[in-house]
């Protein structure tokens, strides 16, 4: 474990604030043993926590805090430049420091998301959440870490691309779906244990690659934005 | 050792004697502030970009729907159901806005400043919620004047037309500010427990995002009671339900509101009203916390 992955790790739960990350987990595993004790048919109750609350809602919103807080606060309180001043390759600051997101989000979002898909149908469904979950907690993370070096408003970009383009637009046009990781999340999963309870028009072959794409290209950009970062003062 | 030589001279310094305005025009002047910056006036283009991106998309959706209305004469959305279709809209604007009227001042420390005016610890809350109430107010309602100026001037019975709209178009003003209200108290108490904007957004949108599929969980438990209660479950259903129970049919036409939420409906405006004063005193508790330190 390099020291930039330890010092990210620190700055994430060094702080009270990230306990902000074990409600909405924790809220998924509630609603789901609560309907499953209640007998509710797991087709009604299902997509909506599964997809609705937990490929919606949980796994965007966790790896938007994370993956702009590994980076972005860091920014936000000038302390980058510590990090920045060390004679080290601009990748060995962002692999470790995606790696670290990513994990977190991994782990916060497939464990619940595992036990729900159980309840809800089997083991199988379980994990295949829990993968694409991973997968898509990797890709969320890489284009918000990317977003933080790319503007001062992270979070806020990131909020625009997870309300308006996969939330608002996603219902509405269906176009947009092919360029949401939402989407390719659900593809994923639906590809490892098929059952009527995902349902997404994006392919499973786009749906791989354009991950894998979003993924490298975002960590990509990352690094090379940081090669020529500079470090500014609040505006505005 | 020689003697000190150095004087004090009196340059003119003078204490300032005339009229001083007091508490209720440091109220106003907050508020007026706070407003400006919520749309990001005063400030650079760049504080401008989230607030007027989300004003612009509403009122392009008003004119789209007005457009619609005057060329095949069909209703596609109501007044009061326009708010209902913006909610992701509102979500995001209050996580732009509320960080914005309340972190910015505990992440630099100036509160002391504003505390040692003539200025209660409640005042300042009050004036930034006022400002935020009224931000969100504008919002909702802006793209509903459209609309009705749109209907009044292609009206074909003239006066009498014109006046039916209105009415139908008050209603949707007020349940605007029934949306404004709850999302702004909500919003200002989340944003004020922290001084970072980018963890304040992020804590809005996870409240607001993650209560709505309570409310689907609810609405197929095998109890109709549960069923009927459900839309307890989030901001957004509760001012829907209350919506439903109010104006009846100017929300959900042609639909009975019975279906939804049986005789739930006074309790849905007693769960309203308990959950903007509970949380308007959270915020004056909280600032009288962070007053004290």
């Amino acid at each position: 474990m390099s020291t930039v992955s330890w010092i990210t790790a620190r700055g994430l739960f060094g702080r009270r604030r990230f306990l902000l990350l074990l409600p909405l987990p924790v809220l998924l595993l509630t609603l789901a043993i609560l309907s499953r004790s209640l007998g509710v048919d797991p087709g009604e109750w299902g997509p909506a926590v599964l997809v609705g609350l937990g490929l919606a809602v949980v796994l965007p919103v966790v790896a938007l805090i994370v993956g702009t807080g590994v980076l972005g606060a860091e920014i936000d309180d000038g302390t980058v430049v510590h990090i920045l001043t060390k004679p080290l390759p601009r990748w060995q600051i962002i692999l470790p420091k995606l790696a670290v997101a990513a994990g977190v989000t991994a782990v916060t979002v497939a464990v619940p998301l595992y036990v729900a898909g159980v309840l809800a149908h089997s083991v199988r469904l379980g994990v295949a959440l829990a993968v694409a979950a991973s997968i898509g907690s990797l890709a969320y993370c890489a284009f918000f870490v990317a977003l933080s070096l790319l503007t001062r408003r992270p979070v806020l970009l990131g909020l625009v691309y997870v309300l308006i383009w996969e939330g608002l637009l996603g219902n509405f046009v269906s176009g947009t779906k092919v360029l949401s990781i939402q989407q390719y999340v659900i593809a994923l999963a639906d590809r490892i244990a098929p059952t009527e309870m995902l349902a997404t028009n994006v392919s499973v072959p786009v749906a791989s690659v354009m991950s894998a794409l979003i993924a490298v290209g975002f960590t990509a950009l990352a690094v090379d934005r940081l090669r020529s970062f500079s470090v500014a003062g609040e505006t505005s | 050792m020689s003697e000190p030589t150095g004087v004090i001279h009196d340059i003119g310094y003078q204490r300032y004697t005339g009229p001083r305005l007091g508490r209720r025009h440091v109220f106003g002047a907050l508020y007026l502030h706070g407003l400006r910056s919520a749309f990001g006036l005063g400030r650079s283009a760049k504080a401008k970009i989230f607030p007027w991106l989300v004003m612009g998309i509403v009122l392009v959706v008003a004119a789209g729907l007005t457009a619609v209305r005057t060329q095949t004469g069909q209703v596609v959305m109501t007044y009061a159901q326009f708010a209902d279709a913006m909610s992701w809209l509102v979500i995001f604007f209050v996580a732009v806005v509320g960080p914005e009227l309340v972190s910015r001042d505990l992440h630099s420390g100036v509160l002391p400043l504003y505390f040692s005016r003539p200025l209660p610890r409640g005042d300042y809350a009050l004036a930034k919620l006022g400002s935020l109430v009224t931000a969100l107010w504008l919002l909702l309602g802006a793209p509903q004047l459209v609309m009705f100026l749109g209907a009044a001037f292609t009206t074909d019975n003239g006066m009498r037309g014109v006046w039916d709209e209105l009415l139908d178009l008050l209603p949707g003003l007020l349940y605007a500010a029934l949306w404004a209200v709850v999302f702004a108290s909500v919003g200002l108490l989340i944003a004020s427990l922290t001084g970072k904007r980018a963890f304040a957004a992020g804590g809005i949108v996870a409240v607001f995002l993650m209560t709505a599929p309570i409310v689907g969980i609810l609405s197929i438990m095998p109890s109709r009671t549960v069923n009927e209660l459900a839309m307890l479950g989030s901001p957004t259903a509760l001012i829907h339900a209350v919506g439903q129970y109010t104006l009846g049919d100017l929300l959900v036409p042609g639909g009975d509101p019975e279906t939804q939420i049986g005789g739930f409906g006074p309790v849905y405006v007693a769960v309203a009203v308990l959950l903007v004063a509970g949380c308007v005193a959270l915020l004056l508790l909280r600032y009288r916390k962070v007053a004290a330190r």
